[in-house]
């Protein structure tokens, strides 16, 4: 979901109409973006990851004047062969290209501005921080072919772009700010990607461009080049930014690249044609749309399209590299009509509701825990080894651990309930007691399985003042237990978090479901507790079986 | 020292006049009467008959009873008076109450001092020696701040959790549940999410350590899976789709309950409260762990005007009644909504959308399914007034024995 702020002036001249703000709040977020801030000057955008097409600034336009009437409908694009031929080596970390040349720019500041932006938000959103694809652009004036794509030796040299010494590829690598960015990206490669003219290295994808073909504002015509790991992803993000370019007035060519047993053709603006049914349109939406309708309402979104008999053939723009599926033009017919538009129907279908059992049996204990006089407690899942274990004087046991933690706080998922508890105690060490907690909560404990894990709720309870002990976490057991008419026997548990010949664990068809007893000063010690504290903890689910 | 009160019957009596008085009243009203008759007009009367035998004012004559003798008094009823008010009687008819148990002899301790004096509290001591008649109750300010009380009560999100989970039973969902620990195949593969998807990062998806790989149950369904996203991304990465993860949004909920689900369950709405996980930096808006409230609606001939119905329905369920739709993006729906609600201001409640055949076919499922989820938690906070998310789950009891689902 990247965020994107645009030039106001520029967007309304590129509308090609005066629009209020609210007006054109409106619009774009019909269209799907959403309006972050309108200021002086100044829109931005949040805009969802699928319609990459309206990241720029000129495609944006083009989706407003469709969406308005403006120009509605298909949008061509002219490309013409220039007759320049790339040879494509074989690159094995980057293999895919794909290029164009960009005739009769008029760039000032807000035209660099924007081109420069585009490029880097298509890098960090389709080309997945330049790893699958990354964009070069190039004053073609400056480029004196035979142009060459090949794999060469890190010891190769050339001027990176903000540079004036020469430098080899591995120094690149070291010394540039892109190059220690993303070297990281070819490293692993034997031989290193560059583009070649008769003169030198003029572009490093996925790094850096040379300093000889830089773009300035006397730059008329451009050569870009589009590496990367994905061809799909390649030829869609040459399309999108050629199409935006002569969104601006600019003519384009094409490019021959040759690779070693095949020869394409870029960039390739052929639109695609999607077959859709008007009865799926109809039935999807639950509107009653004449093939007429439809096809004017493409037309918002920028599509043409023929109908047939109860078909409709759509024509999509090579810019919409988010289309593939009928629905996804079911989708834009939506749009088109608008959300706010359809009137809600209510569905003629009756079910059953149900809770879970589990839950409703914790619901049930919850209830009863609060006429036992106890406040609920809801703590996170996440936590770690230290308070699970180590603070509660016990050995450390498999857990489920954390690849990727944000804090030391929370690196694993509980096992027990008991440390969150016992974690709010000695964070409510100034307020008054008695302190009487409960949670019912979820642990998850490492098992064999799907998941190789089990996911088990739980439910806790701690009781902390001058005089808790024994004798009251007793009798909040048992006459927990009794309330739900479990039949339990108790025996005398040996437990290092619990003080000696004061806990008990609990039985039922005898298989252990919890414990409760006396917490053992060394533990109130590792907590900071200067007070008692009595704590139950049982196992909600084999007592609902 | 001891003092004598009242029994139940004394009192019953002191109230009623004695039995044998009852029957007098009679015999006086009717000169005669049988047997039969007087012990159905006179209350208490084998007592009233022992006794108005034993003081000589009855016979019994041919099966009757006849008046004898007229009483003067009854000076039983004197002594109750008296024995009441707590003064003294003559000990002759003192003994004759105790032995018809209409008077008992209790102890009296400290509380004999107290007589005619103010006293604080009222104890059982008073109440039953009946000294409680002689003292004064020393009036309270009522201004004095109350003593601070600890009391049990429920977590006030949870109170708001189990609000929403009781409308939607009431619409006919069912509820679910599914595993914290998630393959990512549940959580993301099912549901057509390419596996470079930015939001599969690490920046966006807890990984594990340990374990850190899951088991393939339905080798078919993983094969269906494959050949999805290779026909429609180009690709997908098999090992990725094993690694287990801690679950990143409800929808696997969702994808998990589609897979079980048998023709015959339908037509079928499922909701799951599911606590997702996401690697954030905490602050007031953010949370590594958050709840989210997802739900699907699975019938044949269901349509993006049915979505809406219930995305409507489901804000009103917590409150909201002014809602609006947004397009927006999901991977695994076409289309795709916002939900916008009021609360104060327009806020984002939730997406919507009807899931893409990408994801349904290769669950077995061949026609649009309904799916929804709402940002339980952000929800929660417009509704209580909580500005901070770290306040939901509060380590302060302070809050928790305040805050209040209103």
């Amino acid at each position: 979901m990247p965020t994107i702020a645009y030039d106001k002036t520029d967007l309304i001249r590129l509308i090609g109409k005066e629009m209020s703000d609210e007006e054109l709040k409106e619009i774009i977020e019909s269209i799907k973006p959403s309006v972050e801030k309108i200021r002086e000057n100044e829109i931005v955008l949040e805009h969802p990851a699928d319609r990459i097409d309206l990241f720029g600034i000129e495609g944006l336009a083009r989706a407003i004047r469709q969406y308005t009437g403006i120009k509605p409908g298909l949008c061509k694009y002219k490309v013409k062969r220039s007759g320049l031929v790339i040879k494509v080596d074989s690159v094995p970390v980057r293999p895919f290209i794909g290029c164009a040349i960009v005739k009769g720019l008029k760039l000032d500041d807000s035209s660099i501005k924007s081109l420069m932006n585009i490029q880097e938000i298509l890098h960090e959103t389709i080309g997945r921080k330049r790893r699958k694809v990354a964009i070069g652009i190039h004053d073609f004036d400056k480029i004196k072919p035979p142009i060459r794509y090949a794999g060469v030796s890190r010891e190769e040299k050339m001027i990176p772009l903000g540079y004036t010494e020469e430098m080899s590829l591995k120094e690149v690598l070291e010394k540039t700010e892109k190059g220690k960015e993303y070297g990281f990206l070819i490293q692993e490669g034997k031989l290193w990607p560059v583009f070649i003219d008769s003169l030198s290295i003029f572009s490093f994808p996925p790094i850096i461009n040379s300093e000889r073909t830089r773009v300035t504002e006397k730059t008329k015509n451009l050569f870009i080049d589009v590496t990367g790991t994905d061809k799909l992803a390649v030829l869609q993000v040459l399309n999108i930014l050629v199409t935006n370019l002569a969104e601006r007035g600019c003519k384009l060519e094409s490019v021959r690249i040759r690779y070693k047993k095949k020869v394409e053709e870029t960039p390739d603006l052929t639109e695609k044609v999607l077959e859709v049914s008007k009865n799926v349109v109809n039935k999807l939406l639950g509107l009653e749309l004449e093939g007429k309708e439809i096809v004017k309402l493409l037309k918002r979104m920028g599509y043409d399209s023929i109908e047939y008999s109860d078909k409709l053939e759509v024509i999509v723009p090579a810019y919409r590299v988010d289309v593939s599926q009928p629905v996804d033009v079911v989708e834009d017919i939506a749009i088109a009509y608008g959300y706010n538009n359809f009137e809600l129907l209510e569905p003629k279908i009756s079910t059953i509701g149900k809770a879970d059992e589990l839950e409703k049996f914790s619901t049930r204990v919850r209830n009863l825990m609060v006429g036992f006089g106890l406040l609920e407690v809801v703590r996170t899942v996440l936590t770690n080894q230290e308070e699970q274990f180590d603070k509660m004087e016990v050995e450390r046991k498999n857990v489920v651990e954390v690849e990727n933690p944000v804090s030391k706080e929370y690196t694993c998922l509980r096992v027990w309930l008991l440390p969150s508890l016992l974690k709010v105690l000695s964070a409510n060490k100034h307020v008054e007691y008695p302190q009487k907690l409960f949670e019912v909560g979820d642990v998850v404990l490492p098992a064999e399985g799907e998941t190789m894990s089990k996911t088990v709720r739980k439910l806790c309870v701690a009781i902390s003042h001058s005089a808790a002990g024994f004798a009251e976490i007793k009798s909040v057991a048992e006459n927990f237990l009794t309330s739900l008419n479990v039949q339990y026997s108790l025996k005398m548990l040996d437990h290092p978090t619990f003080i000696k010949g004061r806990a008990c664990e609990i039985y039922v068809k005898d298989k252990p479901v919890g414990f409760f007893g006396e917490i053992h000063p060394k533990v109130l010690e590792n907590w900071k507790l200067e007070m008692p504290v009595a704590a139950f903890e049982v196992d909600l689910e084999s007592l609902l079986s | 020292m001891a003092m004598f009160v009242l029994t139940e019957e004394g009192k019953n009596y002191l109230e009623k006049g004695l039995p044998e008085r009852r029957l007098i009243e009679l015999l006086k009203k009717v000169g005669r009467i049988t047997l039969k008759e007087a012990e159905e007009q006179v209350e208490n009367f084998d007592i009233a008959l022992q006794w108005a035998k034993k003081k000589g004012f009855v016979e019994l004559k041919f099966n009757e009873l006849v008046l004898v003798k007229e009483p003067e008094s009854f000076p039983e009823e004197e002594a109750l008076k008296k024995i009441d008010a707590g003064e003294e009687v003559d000990e002759k008819i003192l003994k004759i109450l105790i032995q018809r148990n209409l008077v008992k002899k209790v102890v009296r301790g400290e509380v004999d001092k107290l007589i005619g004096k103010e006293v604080t509290n009222l104890s059982p001591e008073l109440i039953k020696t009946g000294i409680w008649k002689k003292v004064k109750f020393k009036p309270y300010s009522i201004t004095t701040p109350a003593q601070k009380l600890w009391f049990g009560k429920l977590h006030f999100y949870k109170e708001f959790l189990e609000e929403m989970k009781e409308r939607l039973i009431g619409m006919g969902f069912v509820e679910a549940r599914g595993p914290l620990v998630e393959m990512n195949f549940w959580n993301c593969d099912v549901l057509f999410m390419p596996s470079d998807h930015p939001s599969r990062s690490i920046h966006e998806v807890f990984f594990l350590k340990n374990p850190n790989t899951g088991k393939v149950l339905d080798k078919k369904l993983w094969e269906r899976v494959r050949k999805t996203h290779e026909k429609g991304w180009g690709y997908w990465d098999p090992q990725l789709a094993k690694k287990l993860i801690l679950r990143s949004h409800g929808t696997a909920i969702s994808a998990r309950t589609l897979y079980k689900l048998r023709k015959e369950d339908l037509p079928f709405k499922m909701f799951a409260i599911a606590k997702c996980f996401r690697p954030d930096v905490i602050d007031a808006k953010h949370h590594i762990e958050f709840e989210q409230c997802e739900g699907i609606v699975v019938e044949e001939g269901l349509n993006f005007r049915h979505l809406l119905w219930y995305l409507k329905e489901i804000a009103s369920c917590v409150g909201v009644e002014k809602v609006r739709f947004k397009p927006t993006y999901f991977p695994f729906t076409e289309p795709s909504v916002e939900l916008q609600g009021y609360v104060d201001g327009w806020i984002e409640l939730g997406g919507a959308g009807i899931f893409r055949p990408e994801v349904t076919l290769p669950l077995g499922i061949e026609f649009p399914v309904l799916a929804w989820g709402i940002g339980i938690g952000r929800l929660a906070m417009a509704k209580l007034g909580i500005k901070d998310i770290r306040d939901l789950y509060s380590e302060k009891l302070e809050v928790l024995s305040k805050k209040f689902l209103v």
